[in-house]
């Protein structure tokens, strides 16, 4: 008995040493977990791109494709994972880890407004899932950095920059690349307007923006021809909660041009319906300037309480978005007018100079001649189907965009005096259906293939002639594939093949110009032309996510067809002074790029950096000529070889708990290779610029919420590296202040924005303005407040 | 990992160093002088219906000169003023009927930096008489262009 007990001692002992090595052994392999699992909607539809947080670890991640997350390696204890996806609630879930663990995640969706640490992570995010250059911003972006126009409110940004048309209206610019060569899409549809305008804004409500994705690259790949230089993309993606209605009013007010607007949301969702509407008002007076004279070569225009007369507008837009969300399928519907009518600088339009009858200082509020009025129409359309891994979106769009634009009725050349003030009529429909479908292979492999089909017709008016009636009709196929091959590094690949054909009509003129030898006659300024375009467009990229480093690289192919202007425009254009002569025998415009990109994301700072080489081997611009025609000067479009590179640096750091700055800068170096401009930059460069920010947010309780005061300081370097007829723009320093702040009333949280921009009313000269050319500086001081009241479920 | 941040730190250098290296472009607008002998016609001159004049202006410019236009179109409008700093007397605002226009282009020799430019301009009898604009452009082969605007009077000889 003895000897049992001392041998079953013995045996416990043993089987004790057992159970004991067994464990530190398994403690010393498995003492680190792995926590995964999935995010997905409140329908299980995996959500792609979803930021998870673990709060203690300071590690975070984001979804796949399929919504799986994982995490490697981390300690037992217990952890807090924070999962927040755009447009959804935020998830807070607390997890104790003895073992690996697996997770499964499902977000509501919310109409409420994103934080702005939310929209940082999955701005992060997006960053490191695209190869190429992108910045993610949403509405509250805009609030806070409202300006007079969407893009100038984004120019912001690094590598943004806007064209501006006076204070409220502006066409995007990204890495010094505009008109056609940028793609604005709205839920997948390509705006479509008259982009080739340098005084023509883009007509999308700045109010309506929920998100914004700024890709800057060229990303033919996915959004077709055009899309050279970068996409706007924007999305109206949000939907109501369940069973919820609210809305929201939002005021604006602005003291350099006295604008006053007022936009009203609303929304209502039973269980699977929902709408949602707005109606946006804004109105504005001709905006100041930091001068009480404007000199242009001899001519001399004093101007009345430093107002650029005839600047005013008014805009008026509205939309209204139905949906269905189902379990397997969702759509939507929506519909948006957009309407502006907005007037030039009364004393030079263009490089026109005129003096006029008009009393232009009786009103600073009226539009007179000249002015430009714009209707925007759109009808989309986007529905998604999910059957299994498969996902299915067709988008349908019909746009109609008429642009007419008023001057006097004042004999030109050889033209009479023409009967009324109507100058140039266009009047574009367009019609696009896109198809896209979206599988995964093998875990490791994200296809994306699909279909784009785009028509126009664009009909002309007016008594001045520059572009001629076109239609275009262009078909796009791609095939895109995503390879995870480790949670570290990833690849994409994808190629595209576009074709298109543009017709334009044969114009001659409505008046008689004199021949020397024969009968006087009726000038024909184009003739009948079809062209139809293919190219092939494709990228490669890899992406090597570390946990605190993220390392991208993309080289690509992007390209554009030439616009109906490039080829066949032929006449006098007397906002410039020029004959404006199109070249029929244009080639497609080509871009290859190589971008690459490095993020840093340490405990109290992150930096990036995302240098580019870009060449052109037919890069498409108007070339002035020795040469006159009609006493005017000639001006070709060409094409020649382009060399651009660049990039832009961020860097943000937080010292202290409250207190946070930042750096931003953006250059861009052009050079033409080939051609009469060899040497010379490319058309509208924009000059190196740097933006230095201070954020003071105190903690602050009570009424008050998120308090934020800020200063920046927008640092412009001279642009001396120009292009005929450029002139050279000197630099400049521009300090604006901003506060903001939120008040809780009720269950609701009112958020009040004050921006005083142009704190010292400097005089300075914006490079890429339209007024640049006839020597009319940038906005005066301007002190904006926005306060937006939310109301209902909210 | 150290060596792709290395490659990209050369890239970014040899590009910079690519950025500075500028080649020689033409920044020079050619210049028009009408303080030659003779020039004509200057800002607030009359010119006479059914004669003619003789246009003379010189042209410089730092490589080589391009071309030059005239523009003749009445003011009888008031539209603008001429881009000299002296203004001239002007009838009143009227109406045109038959006024006179003239549009012409002209080549300048290849390779000159110096141009006297001359041409005879015949003003017809039966035109408007009032205020003109002789607008003058030039140039350079680079395509950068300067003007002058020139305000004038056709009238009748007394």
């Amino acid at each position: 008995m003895q000897k049992m007990q001392s041998v079953n001692i013995h045996l416990i002992k043993v089987l004790l040493l057992i159970v004991v090595l067994y464990t530190t052994t398994t403690t010393h392999a498995q003492s680190r977990y792995s926590l995964t699992g999935t995010v997905t909607d409140e329908y299980n539809h995996p959500l792609n791109g979803a930021a998870v947080v673990l709060e203690n670890g300071k590690t975070g991640t984001a979804t796949d494709r399929k919504g799986n997350f994982r995490f490697y390696n981390l300690e037992a204890g217990s952890y807090v994972v924070n999962i927040s996806f755009l447009g959804y609630k935020n998830e807070k879930d607390t997890v104790y880890l003895n073992q690996n663990k697996v997770l499964s995640i499902s977000l509501t969706s919310a109409n409420k407004e994103l934080t702005e640490v939310t929209v940082m992570q999955s701005a992060m995010n997006r960053k490191s899932e695209n190869p190429l250059a992108t910045e993610l911003v949403n509405s509250a972006f805009v609030r806070e950095h409202l300006s007079g126009s969407l893009m100038q409110t984004l120019s912001r940004l690094p590598g943004v920059s806007s064209m501006d048309i006076g204070a409220g209206q502006s066409k995007p610019v990204i890495r010094g690349l505009g008109f056609n060569r940028v793609v604005v899409a709205e839920n997948g549809i390509k705006h479509e307007a008259q982009e080739w305008g340098a005084d023509h804004g883009l007509e999308i409500d700045q109010f309506t923006v929920e998100r914004v994705e700024v890709i800057k690259g060229p990303a033919s790949l996915m959004y077709g021809a055009n899309a050279i230089g970068g996409v706007i993309d924007l999305k109206q993606i949000s939907t109501p909660a369940k069973k919820s209605a609210g809305g929201s009013v939002l005021l604006n007010a602005q003291t350099n041009n006295n604008l006053y607007g007022a936009s009203a949301k609303l929304f209502k969702r039973n269980n699977h319906f929902y709408f949602k509407t707005h109606i946006t008002y804004t109105d504005y007076s001709d905006y100041r300037v930091p001068t009480d004279s404007i000199s242009y070569m001899t001519y001399y225009f004093k101007l009345k309480n430093n107002r650029l007369r005839n600047t005013a507008g008014r805009d008026r837009n509205g939309s209204l978005i139905l949906g269905y969300l189902g379990n397997q399928v969702s759509t939507h519907l929506s519909i948006s007018d957009n309407f502006s009518k907005s007037g030039f600088f009364a004393n030079a339009h263009g490089l026109e100079i005129r003096n006029s009858t008009i009393d232009y200082d009786k009103s600073n509020r009226d539009i007179d001649l000249p002015s430009q009025q714009v209707n925007h129409l759109k009808i989309l359309s986007n529905t998604s189907w999910m059957i299994t891994d498969y996902k299915l979106n067709i988008d349908l769009g019909y746009q109609n965009n008429y642009r007419q634009e008023f001057s006097e009725a004042v004999a030109h050349g050889y033209m009479p005096v023409p009967k009324d003030s109507l100058e140039r009529l266009y009047n574009k429909n367009t019609l696009t259906a896109n198809v896209k479908l979206e599988f995964p292979i093998h875990n490791k492999h994200q296809f994306t293939t699909g279909l784009n089909f785009e028509s126009q017709n664009n009909s002309t008016g007016g008594w001045g002639f520059i572009l001629p009636a076109f239609s275009t009709n262009t078909s796009g196929v791609f095939i895109h594939d995503n390879i995870r091959f480790s949670e570290v590094w990833s690849v994409n690949a994808g190629l595209r093949y576009d074709l298109g054909n543009i017709h334009t009509d044969a114009y001659y003129d409505w008046y008689l110009t004199p021949q020397d030898n024969s009968q006087d006659t009726y000038m024909q300024r184009a003739s009948e032309l079809k062209r139809s375009f293919g190219s092939f467009s494709w990228g490669v990229g890899a992406i090597r996510k570390g946990e605190n480093t993220v390392l991208k690289m993309n080289i690509g192919k992007s390209f554009r067809t030439p616009t109906a202007k490039e080829l066949s425009s032929n006449g006098i254009n007397y906002h410039m002074y020029r004959f404006e002569k199109g070249d029929t025998t244009l080639r497609a415009e080509e871009s290859y790029q190589l971008d690459l990109g490095l993020i840093l994301k340490r405990k109290n700072w992150n930096a990036e950096i995302t240098p580019f080489v870009n060449y052109f081997p037919n890069y498409i611009y108007l070339n002035p000529t020795s040469d006159y025609y009609e006493a005017q000067q000639v001006y070709y479009y060409s094409q020649s070889q382009v060399f651009r590179t660049g990039g832009e640096l961020l860097i943000n750091y937080n010292p202290v708990k409250h207190l946070s700055f930042s750096v931003d800068a953006e250059y861009i170096y052009s050079v033409q290779l080939s051609g009469a401009k060899k040497g010379y930059t490319i058309p509208f460069s924009p000059p190196l610029t740097s933006n230095i920010g201070f954020k003071y947010s105190p903690d602050t309780k009570g009424i008050f919420n998120k308090t934020e005061i800020g200063i920046d300081l927008k640092l412009v370097a001279d642009q001396n590296n120009r292009v005929p007829p450029e002139k050279k723009t000197a630099g400049y320093s521009l300090i604006s202040v901003s506060a903001g702040t939120t008040l809780k009333i009720g269950k609701h949280m009112a958020e009040l924005n004050l921006q005083l921009n142009n704190a010292l009313n400097t005089r300075y000269y914006d490079h890429t303005s339209f007024y640049r050319l006839i020597e009319v500086p940038g906005q005066g001081r301007n002190l904006i407040l926005t306060v937006q009241v939310p109301f209902g479920d909210i | 990992m150290k060596k792709v941040i290395h490659a990209i730190g050369v890239i970014i250098t040899a590009l910079l160093l690519f950025s500075c290296s500028d080649t020689v472009k033409d920044e020079e607008v050619p210049v028009i002088d009408m303080s030659v002998t003779d020039a004509f016609p200057q800002n607030c001159v009359t010119v006479y219906r059914g004669e003619s004049f003789t246009f003379k202006a010189r042209f410089t410019d730092n490589i080589e000169l391009g071309s030059y236009s005239i523009e003749m179109h009445n003011n009888f409008d008031h539209h603008t003023h001429s881009t000299s700093v002296t203004e001239c007397d002007m009838e009143n605002i009227k109406s045109a009927v038959n006024p006179f226009l003239f549009l012409s282009q002209y080549t300048i020799p290849a390779g000159l930096t110096e141009y006297v430019a001359t041409t005879t301009i015949d003003i017809p009898a039966g035109v408007d008489t009032g205020d003109y604009h002789f607008m003058l452009r030039v140039t350079d082969q680079s395509g950068w262009q300067t003007f002058e605007g020139i305000s004038l009077k056709i009238a009748d000889r007394k």
